[in-house]
């Protein structure tokens, strides 16, 4: 079954360990909702997810992909 | 726990102390029989269900105003949670519309403190299930996703 995969835990852990809080701050949402995006429980809309590739200063593919 | 998640939980609290309460001074005011007779109780009863209604608005409405504190996954929690509010606001009324009319069907006619009911228990029975919905939405997503 195709699924939405992330990399928000390593994107974090490569920008000097961003903390969750500190990716909500910047993405616009709240820390369990990252936590949620993370663990796969929640797929984020288009521009949440634009607004954390954003966060990362990388492409949205380098943050979400479709398998 | 999210912002909005624990705003519920303490609103399930609120509504629960609140309706225990408006049905406590319902029955100790003599109920039915007194509604009509006795202005202080209605009053009473009005001031109850109203102040019960604001304490509900400002509980969430506030959380709109910070900032991070609420977000599209919540948004589409609170929106799932109108079909639970919208259930049990159709088993409120079916329940009073049977209730009803198989205890008044003999007399053609129902009294009236039976609309004042009916409006408080609706009206309860939706704020309960607004934040029952809401507590079971995050239980559900973080469950299955």
């Amino acid at each position: 079954m195709a699924k939405i995969q992330n990399r928000i835990r390593k994107l974090r852990f490569d920008r000097y360990e961003m903390t969750q809080q500190e990716l909500a701050e910047k993405a616009g949402c709240t820390r369990q909702t990252v936590i949620a995006i993370e663990q796969g429980k929640y797929v984020p809309s288009l521009e949440l997810s634009f607004r954390i590739a954003r966060a990362f200063q990388v492409p949205l593919e380098d943050v979400f992909q479709y398998e | 726990m999210s912002p909005l998640q624990k705003r519920s939980l303490y609103a399930l609290l609120i509504e629960i102390i609140w309706a225990a309460a408006i049905i406590a001074v319902f029955i100790s005011q003599g109920g039915a029989a007194k509604w009509d007779t006795n202005a202080d109780f209605r009053l009473i009863m009005d001031g109850m269900w109203v102040g019960g209604l604001i304490l509900y608005w400002w509980l969430f409405s506030s959380i709109n105003q910070r900032p991070n504190q609420f977000d599209e996954r919540d948004k589409t929690i609170i929106e799932k949670s109108a079909k639970v509010q919208w259930m049990a606001v159709v088993l409120s009324l079916v329940a009073w519309v049977i209730g009803l009319s198989e205890h008044f069907h003999t007399q053609g006619q129902i009294p009236v403190i039976y609309l004042s009911l009916i409006f408080f228990s609706t009206l309860i029975a939706s704020t309960l299930a607004q934040s029952v919905g809401i507590l079971f939405g995050y239980w559900r997503m973080n469950r299955n996703g």
